[in-house]
């Protein structure tokens, strides 16, 4: 497959090369007729920059890429900006832009909106942040994406952005919400064992075949509810990797027969604290 | 060639990693062991009116001296803090003891009692008396400034002493030149002066001695991501990667520096672990100490990462060529850590030839730069993106200290040895 990264360094940003200009000379190449992956990592100072700069750009030179399948847009480490700094904005212009985008990757939420979120061939949305806020869970759950497989998203927590409560993850939870949805992934949230209450006897586990609450704070008390319900025993695989869950619950899982991946086991600090992988 | 090999005279830390090492490269080459010279004896000698002459054999030729790492000895460390103290004066190479005995104990001067935007904030100091009975706190950063101001002058007198025993000696590296080395400010000014690209420096009409002062300085360049380095620090120590979100006013203070306050007063130590510092009062009583003591201030420069890592590269350079690189990663923006970082030669890292060759150009750049020093251990490191760049963040004159890597079959120390055997230090 073909895949272009493009990043916009100290250097570059200094001398005035943004990522417009980035955009337009990949436009112009022979190889952007072929291209299939499209990433965009650092548009340089993402604490106070936001995509609004090239996103115009972008959608006019849509026609370029007729091949384009995928796009991540923010994907930077925490060299070039904390994640819970990088600052989006509304991408659903960008994504209407692109019609045969089957996957779309978002890093950061700060100032981040999918509004209104619709796509008829999109398969596969990924929102990796430190705190997804309420208002990005309203447009997905009210969401037209028929043909969405995966859905994996960050919820992270409160002080990085997450402003909403189990209520707003609620409505994601329906089963037919997305017809075709096989991967259900909503992790690294402070609130996993509430999530993981709801969930486990959710209508829509009846079309879920990977379910994934990793990287967020699940502890013996949600892995409970995940224990006794039987349609979580008809999942494919079930991933809960990095928890706080204690050993007997972890032998438990193991001897229940499940396919469930229950590494990364963190330690209870003497506050009792627990907190999801991905806040900094 | 082998007939006029001059004797090494080592002076440094006797059984140290280093020492032994040298010694040990040296019997492997077939050479001579180094006569070494401890600093404790050098400094005790100071203290009692002598001088470096006595401790050598004025009528052997002049030999080479290498000076040598002077940390991780808490004697040294006292003797260079007593040199340092501001009550310490030397006239004939006499010290003048005259100040009326200071309080009893090892009691340090600094007044924390009032909020400090009441205050100018104060450098730790220790009189020259309280220096000397200091009692080691495992990890404790001393008095850094004085610390610092001490090591100037025993490096001078070593200079100054080893002349007039020795009118044509030659040094390993200048101890001048040393000295700029280790002052972060100095020596990154001088870079950049003789075009060598370091990361850009925070403009400031003054030196910042605040974290007021720091703060308004970010602002007014509009650089958000800096870090702030103990001038005189080695390795990570007294090293912070401090941000600032200009959108939301959030500050985040990453660094091995863990402080502890009791009685109004704050104490500042070397931590294993990196701390990450969010309370705006926690970031200005580390940022104020910081700066108080002297501060290099920089641009935070992305690094280029491998694997979600940063890394920068640890090149050694003697005689002009460029020897062993060892890769430091990092998750976290401290890449130099001593310990707990990982580390890999650039060829298992799969470093590009390319990259590795601007990586030991800035390397022999640098030390070009510095005519009077044979050899040193310089940190670049590479921007991110597609297109990197090499800048110079470090130059350490005694970073020939390097464990598992060799080049052309040889350890570092080896490959000095036999470096020095071709190319003999020819500076003044």
């Amino acid at each position: 497959m073909q895949e272009v990264k493009l990043v916009v360094n100290y250097d570059d940003y200094e001398e005035g090369i943004r990522m417009e200009t980035l955009l337009q000379d990949l436009a112009a190449k022979p190889e952007a007729a072929t291209l299939e992956s499209l990433i965009i990592g650092d548009w340089g100072q993402a604490y106070e920059n936001s995509p609004q700069e090239f996103k115009d750009t972008l959608i006019q030179l849509a026609p370029s890429f007729p091949a384009l399948k995928q796009l991540f847009i923010g994907d930077m480490e925490s060299e070039e900006c904390e994640v819970s700094w990088i600052v989006q904005t509304n991408l659903a212009p960008i994504l209407q832009a692109f019609p045969n985008l089957t996957s779309f990757v978002i890093k950061g939420s700060s100032g981040l909106e999918l509004e209104p979120l619709q796509h008829s061939k999109l398969e596969e949305l990924i929102i990796i942040c430190g705190g997804l806020p309420k208002k990005v869970l309203h447009s997905i759950a009210a969401a037209e994406l028929p043909e969405l497989r995966k859905l994996e998203l960050y919820l992270g927590v409160e002080d990085y952005g997450f402003n909403g409560s189990l209520e707003d993850v609620l409505p994601l939870l329906e089963k037919g919400r997305f017809p075709k949805l096989e991967y259900l992934g909503l992790k690294d949230s402070e609130i996993q064992d509430e999530i993981a209450k709801a969930v486990a006897d959710a209508s829509i586990l009846e079309q879920i075949q990977i379910l994934d609450f990793s990287e967020g704070t699940l502890s013996d008390e949600g892995a409970e509810a995940l224990l006794a319900s039987d349609k979580i025993k008809q999942l494919k695989h079930l991933n809960l990797s990095y928890h706080f869950m204690t050993d007997e619950m972890m032998e438990r899982f193991k001897q229940s027969g499940m396919s469930v991946d229950v590494s990364d086991q963190q330690e209870i600090d003497e506050d009792d604290w627990r907190f999801p992988m991905l806040t900094e | 060639m082998m007939l006029h090999e001059k004797d090494l005279l080592l002076i440094g830390h006797p059984g140290n990693r280093r020492t032994t090492g040298i010694q040990e490269a040296r019997s492997q080459m077939g050479m001579k062991p180094a006569t070494v010279l401890p600093y404790e004896n050098l400094l005790q000698t100071w203290r009692r009116g002598g001088g470096l002459a006595e401790l050598v054999k004025s009528s052997s030729p002049s030999p080479l001296i290498r000076l040598d790492a002077p940390g991780e000895d808490w004697e040294v460390e006292r003797g260079l803090l007593h040199l340092g103290a501001t009550d310490y004066e030397v006239s004939d190479g006499k010290v003048r003891t005259d100040s009326e005995p200071s309080v009893k104990g090892s009691k340090a001067c600094v007044a924390t009692d009032l909020p400090s935007s009441l205050q100018k904030v104060k450098r730790e100091s220790f009189s020259a008396e309280a220096a000397l009975i200091l009692e080691q706190q495992w990890g404790r950063i001393y008095a850094p400034a004085q610390w610092f101001r001490g090591w100037k002058i025993c490096l001078d007198r070593i200079a100054r002493e080893a002349r007039v025993v020795w009118p044509d000696v030659q040094f390993w590296n200048d101890p001048d030149e040393i000295g700029m080395m280790f002052d972060k400010r100095e020596c990154q000014l001088h870079l950049m002066r003789h075009g060598i690209s370091v990361p850009p420096i925070l403009p400031s009409s003054e030196p910042i001695r605040s974290w007021e002062m720091l703060r308004a300085g970010m602002d007014a360049s509009r650089m958000h991501r800096v870090f702030v380095k103990l001038a005189c620090g080695s390795a990570a120590s007294g090293v912070v990667a401090y941000q600032v979100n200009p959108r939301t006013g959030a500050e985040i203070a990453v660094t091995t520096v863990g402080m502890e306050t009791s009685q109004g007063r704050t104490l500042f130590y070397n931590e294993g672990k990196l701390q990450k510092y969010t309370h705006p009062e926690e970031i200005r009583t580390l940022l104020d100490w910081l700066c108080a003591e002297g501060a290099q201030i920089e641009r935070w420069m992305p690094k280029a990462t491998l694997n979600q890592r940063a890394y920068d590269i640890r090149q050694l350079v003697a005689a002009g060529q460029a020897g062993h690189a060892v890769m430091r990663l990092s998750h976290t923006p401290i890449t130099n850590l001593h310990l707990r970082n990982e580390r890999m030669l650039p060829a298992e890292a799969g470093l590009k030839e390319s990259h590795l060759s601007m990586i030991q150009k800035a390397a022999q750049d640098t030390i070009r730069v510095f005519p009077k020093s044979w050899s040193a251990g310089i940190d670049v490191m590479l921007t991110s993106g597609m297109n990197p760049r090499a800048y110079v963040l470090d130059v350490n004159p005694f970073g020939d200290l390097l464990y598992r890597v060799k080049y052309e079959g040889m350890s570092p120390y080896e490959w000095e040895m036999k470096l020095l055997r071709k190319e003999p230090v020819r500076h003044a």
